[in-house]
């Protein structure tokens, strides 16, 4: 079983800082995502999974709209496998419901003047954000452990979307790296294969997080690259 | 209550410092209300329980806030007393970042991983302690649970420790084997660590002395600057210790001077008298005072000399060069002085002795050497009275040694 | 000694020794209640007769109340006044639309003028370390290069009391007298001398300010404490952070910006 845990905004120098040893695996490294105007999720994913710089694809729905795009899974990497199992990817199996909730929320927040309101309309946030991150995990894991898949990939976003607006809170973003990293130790002995992989990172701004300019990759495998861009990573997982 | 005492806590990076420090707020119960809400409610959202390693990830983001390569206080209390913990970091590159963090204590706990052993950091830092004067120390030997308590490899390092520190003139006060990470020994008795029957890293501390009040010695104030304040010619400074009152007869040295003290100054104040730690000033008729010059009681003075023995670290990769022009602080004085003889030149880990008249001590090494200066210095040795007895040499505009006067 | 006591003999030493290493130093007052009580522990160290001026950066956007406080208490302290304000950047309109631009050109230029014009060697500032994360990371003496950049990765020891003396002629020295001194010991402080605070910092109609800045760019907190003892209680018991008027509104700017372009918002 080939298994690739994508999570995104995982921050690399965190990886490093809060030494999550069973994200880092045998082998990691930056990916290399310069070749993007800026580091949009919806672009990042799917050229991930495509294999090609999709940004003029996806931004043609609109900066806004393309959250809702889905490639054809023949477009993708996943049709090499027989029985492949992708959660709530963007641009694949997104959970348009849940993601659009969240971005609304943001967009309440930072429009609301009101120091109270914000934090009622935060706390929502992130309680919402981890809710679907346990119904994700679940899945997920039942997905690995139960072996009926020769690939499964889960698409973590509780980085990114605490991250957003608690990133400054290093405390809450070290439990949810560690929670990540438990993860990975979960699930690193019962596949043959390891990737995970984030679209790009994030750094601080003040309170904040704003995505960085490099990603994120590990494999308990070895690979040909060191810095890959993220079209080239998918060759590997065969 | 006692007022606080404050203690450092070194050694090797990864020895357990954060986990001990992460022990003793958490079992005292000191972390802030407001922090220990947060993690339970994250912990909770995540779907799991709070655990302590959460704490210590807090506690870990809370210093690093400020404090990634630099020192750090955080508070905890007993029912004794409050203390503060001057947390500095084990890096070598730091080495003087810690000795910063270091000079300010008044105990220190030094700490060994049991499964690592002794480590090139455990030694230098306890010989540092010792340059720096602090001998009420614990010896936290760490990691029980991971050499099984084992009491065999306990009296093992235990054997190899005493032997350094035996080497370098240390008794430490307390040698107590804990587990940070589970709380064996720190706070509350362990009942696993079943060859041990001393106090724990709390009771140990609570035995320890704040250093001497200074206000219960003699009058030492050296003066930092002279103002002129409507026709008033003010000696302004810090009462290092001692009292003084007006009409006191004291001596200026170096000169040697008698004079009697007119009045004391304390702005906005109708003071007559003045002690130890305050920022005050004084007027004498008929005397000129300058900056430099130290106010002593007659009955005990101060040494004043051009040469004298001390203990030096180096810590500047700007080479210490025997001979060469350098500026000497101590106190309020600033002279200019050379190194006339390094008798020993010293590696403070393995404490090789590396020379003996030596031309040089390199960045982190250690010396035992004769120092002049160009003009008489008031001193003392540091066990007498710390604040004469410690200095900096200054090289090229930076502080790169710190001594301890040993006649 | 009291905690008190110790730490405001321990900030003068700082001031004497700051003056008497450098001479032609300067001190930084916005009006607010850390440089007051700056200011207050000058007067002090000097017995009443400083000697040196006080620089008020003026950015043109400041409360009336700032200006009246400031005029009132330099006359009474026989305090030397060098106001610092960016003629030409307030002509040209630069405000608090853009908030780096603003703080920048109104703030950190004006200060850079008037330095370059005295030559000023040194400057007291009232920063504290238990204000806001890289603030934390401050020495007693900090260099700054003539571009006000700062090495924090390769500070200088501080040994003793002894500091960070002599310098090359492009640096001057930033020197902090209260970064020992938590935001508690600060309002304690001033109520045991009686120092006098503007009054933006009582509450007024149930809202007062935490933090003083400039008008657009700082925003009053609920509250009703309305002297400096219930200020004190409130204090002990409160848990939002001080500056979460201020810098936060620039990165909340700045994050909405950035989110946009990312098609989140």
């Amino acid at each position: 079983m080939i298994v690739v845990f994508a999570i995104d905004a995982l921050e690399y120098n965190l990886v490093e800082e809060f030494r999550c040893e069973n994200l880092k695996q045998k082998f990691s490294g930056k990916t290399d995502i310069s070749e993007f105007s800026q580091p949009r999720t919806m672009v990042l994913w799917s050229s991930f999974i495509t294999g090609k710089n999709k940004e003029k694809d996806v931004l043609a729905d609109g900066n806004r709209e393309m959250w809702g795009k889905k490639w054809d899974i023949k477009e993708t990497f996943f049709s090499n496998f027989k029985n492949p199992f992708v959660i709530d990817l963007p641009g694949f199996s997104y959970d348009t419901k849940v993601h659009g909730e969240s971005r609304r929320l943001l967009k309440e927040f930072f429009e609301t003047e009101d120091d109270e309101k914000k934090e009622k309309i935060r706390q929502q946030y992130n309680r919402n954000a981890f809710e679907h991150h346990k119904k994700v995990k679940d899945e997920f894991l039942n997905a690995v452990k139960g072996g009926k898949h020769d690939f499964v990939l889960g698409y973590f976003s509780i980085a990114d979307v605490i991250g957003h607006l608690n990133f400054g809170n290093r405390t809450m973003m070290k439990m949810i790296y560690r929670e990540l990293d438990d993860i990975a130790k979960d699930i690193k002995s019962k596949c043959e294969k390891l990737f995970i992989t984030s679209d790009h990172g994030m750094s601080a701004i003040g309170q904040f997080g704003d995505h960085s300019n490099y990603g994120f990759w590990s494999a308990n495998f070895e690979v040909k690259f060191k810095n890959p861009r993220i079209t080239e990573m998918a060759k590997c997982l065969k | 209550m006692d007022k606080k005492l404050k203690f450092v806590i070194t050694g090797h990076v990864d020895h357990g410092k954060s986990t001990l420090i992460g022990r003793l707020l958490f079992d005292t119960n000191s972390l802030p209300d407001g922090a220990m809400e947060e993690i339970r409610k994250t912990a909770e959202m995540l779907g799991r329980k709070t655990e302590f390693a959460h704490i210590l990830d807090h506690l870990e983001e809370e210093r690093e806030k400020g404090i990634t390569i630099d020192t750090a206080q955080t508070f905890f209390k007993t029912k004794k007393r409050e203390y503060v913990i001057i947390d500095a970091p084990g890096h070598k590159e730091f080495l003087k970042n810690m000795i910063t963090g270091a000079s300010q204590a008044e105990a220190a706990i030094l700490m060994v991983d049991l499964n690592e052993g002794i480590m090139e950091q455990t030694k230098r830092h306890a010989y540092i302690l010792t340059l720096l004067g602090i001998k009420q120390l614990i010896v936290a030997m760490n990691k029980m649970d991971l050499i099984n308590y084992s009491q065999e490899r306990f009296e093992q390092v235990k054997k190899e420790l005493l032997a350094f520190l035996d080497s370098i003139k240390i008794k430490p006060t307390y040698l107590i084997p804990i587990s940070a990470f589970l709380g064996e020994n720190v706070a509350k008795k362990s009942d696993k660590i079943k060859f041990y029957s001393g106090p724990t890293i709390l009771e140990a501390l609570d035995t320890f002395e704040k250093t001497k009040s200074a206000e219960e010695k003699q009058l030492i104030f050296p003066v930092q600057d002279v103002y002129d304040v409507d026709g008033k010619k003010i000696a302004a400074g810090r009462i290092e210790s001692g009292k003084v009152s007006a009409g006191e007869n004291v001596i200026v040295l170096p000169e040697n001077k008698a004079i009697t003290v007119k009045t004391v100054e304390k702005f906005l104040e109708n003071a007559t008298s003045a002690s130890a730690g305050e920022s005050i000033g004084i007027t004498a008729d008929d005397f000129k005072f300058e900056r430099g010059q130290v106010i002593a009681a007659k009955e005990d003075l101060p040494t004043v000399a051009k040469t004298f023995r001390a203990n030096v670290f180096w810590m500047s990769p700007n080479i210490l060069k025997k001979d060469e022009n350098l500026i000497l602080k101590v106190a309020t004085q600033e002279i200019p002085c050379k190194i006339e003889k390094i008798e020993r030149r010293i590696n403070s880990s393995s404490l090789e002795l590396i020379g003996e008249n030596a031309d040089r001590l390199e960045n982190t090494e250690v010396g035992q050497v004769i120092i002049s200066t160009e003009k008489p210095v008031v001193i003392e040795n540091f066990n007498e009275v710390e604040e004469m007895g410690r200095f900096v040499l200054v090289k090229d505009m930076d502080i790169s040694g710190g001594g301890i006067i040993i006649k | 000694m009291d905690h008190l006591s110790e730490m405001e003999s321990r900030s003068i030493y700082i001031i004497r020794e700051a003056y008497a290493q450098f001479k032609n130093i300067a001190m930084l007052w916005s009006i607010g209640k850390d440089s007051t009580t700056m200011l207050w522990l000058v007067r002090k160290a000097f017995f009443g007769k400083i000697p040196f001026p006080v620089i008020h950066i003026d950015t043109g956007c400041k409360i009336a109340d700032i200006y009246r406080f400031r005029d009132e208490y330099s006359k009474k302290w026989g305090v030397k006044v060098i106001i610092g304000k960016n003629e030409e950047a307030l002509k040209r309109g630069v405000c608090h639309k853009d908030k780096l631009e603003c703080c920048t050109e109104l703030k950190t230029i004006a200060l850079k003028q008037v330095i370059a014009k005295h030559g000023f060697k040194a400057l007291l500032l009232g920063i504290r370390r238990d204000e806001h994360g890289i603030r934390a990371k401050e020495r007693y003496f900090s260099p700054r290069n003539s571009d006000f950049k700062w090495n924090y990765q390769d500070q200088p020891p501080e040994l003793w009391d002894q500091y960070k003396s002599k310098q090359d002629d492009e640096q001057h020295i930033r020197v902090h007298p209260l970064l020992h001194w938590t935001e508690l010991d600060i309002w304690e402080y001033i109520k045991r001398e009686k120092i006098p605070i503007t009054k933006l910092y009582f509450s007024k109609n149930g809202k007062r300010y935490r933090s003083i800045g400039c008008d657009p760019c700082c925003s009053p907190i609920d509250s009703n404490a309305k002297d400096v003892d219930e200020i004190v209680e409130e204090l002990k018991t409160t848990k939002i952070a001080e500056r979460s008027g201020r810098a936060q509104d620039k990165e909340k700017a700045y994050m909405m910006q950035k989110l946009r372009s990312l098609g989140y918002m």
